[in-house]
């Protein structure tokens, strides 16, 4: 018996694409404008929370855009470009920045126990109105004092409105990884904003420090 | 559902990453529940504040600038 004959064309089926790829350099420049440069608020944020400096920000996210733009290609158009963006831009800060940054010390989880804002405040101020009393860079410097693993799942969650799936993708850990670093560093920010309200008077409570 | 099981999935239920079967349950129980419903109440502030805090810093304008410039180089 003789061997079945290849089949006519051994390439796999090529996946269906709505439109032909981008034949000149401004096409292709065009959809990298509309895609991927519509979150360059998103990635810059992100980077200053990973690398605490506004420098080293813009430095991360210009040389995310550039290898974004060099792989463009390689990119399906319509899918999730902010996901793909900041998974170029996490591997670019483990591997060139991390080392250097000179990111503020973080809380040592192991040393402060965090608890549930509400059931603190829940007597004096249930509705949170101290919370109006914080301005934003104390918020922000109590989520820089997050170790990174929280403070990374905690700011695409929280600020970018990343689901659960999309985090975990980006981060690349399984889901309940996500759950329980987003309940943890949830937990952590309160205390810091509960000791930081209690030190600055807006609530009474007593400090968990 | 007791207010133990419904704080459990307080932060999925908020983040919108439960069943819809759950999320019935989870909703018909703080209805008729005021300390669980002043819970989540305080923890979707909580969360809501965070995200606008956060998210009141975009990108300078220079740094688009700049990215924009190097695409055409490239």
């Amino acid at each position: 018996m003789t061997s079945t004959p290849p089949p006519a064309s051994s390439n796999p089926p090529s996946p269906p694409s709505p439109e032909s790829p981008p034949r000149t350099p401004e096409e292709r420049r065009a959809g990298f404008e509309q895609e991927a440069l519509v979150h360059l608020d998103t990635l810059y944020r992100v980077a200053l929370r990973l690398t605490a400096n506004a420098s080293d920000a813009e430095d991360l996210v210009q040389e995310t855009m550039l290898r974004a733009y060099r792989s463009w290609d390689r990119y399906t158009p319509g899918t999730n470009a902010k996901g793909w963006l900041l998974t170029i831009l996490r591997h670019l800060f483990i591997n060139e920045y991390r080392r250097r940054s000179r990111h503020p010390e973080t809380v040592d989880v192991d040393t402060i126990e965090p608890f549930a804002l509400f059931q603190e405040v829940q007597e004096e101020d249930p509705q949170g109105a101290f919370f109006d009393k914080i301005v934003d860079d104390e918020v922000l410097r109590a989520v820089d004092q997050l170790p990174e693993a929280f403070r990374e799942a905690v700011t695409l969650s929280d600020v970018e409105g990343m689901s659960y799936e999309e985090v975990a993708k980006v981060l690349d850990v399984p889901v309940g990884t996500v759950k329980s670093r987003l309940y943890r560093g949830r937990r952590l920010l309160q205390t810091k904003l509960y000791d930081y309200a209690v030190s600055m008077g807006y609530i009474k409570g007593q400090s968990k420090k | 559902m007791r207010c133990r099981e419904c704080v459990e999935h307080l932060y999925e239920y908020l983040d919108r990453e439960v069943t819809p079967e759950l999320e019935t349950e989870i909703r018909a129980h703080i209805q008729k529940c005021p300390p669980c419903s002043e819970h989540f109440d305080f923890e979707t502030l909580f969360l809501k504040f965070v995200r606008v805090r956060c998210r009141a810093q975009g990108a300078p304008a220079t740094l688009r600038r700049r990215i924009l410039e190097q695409l055409l180089e490239e």
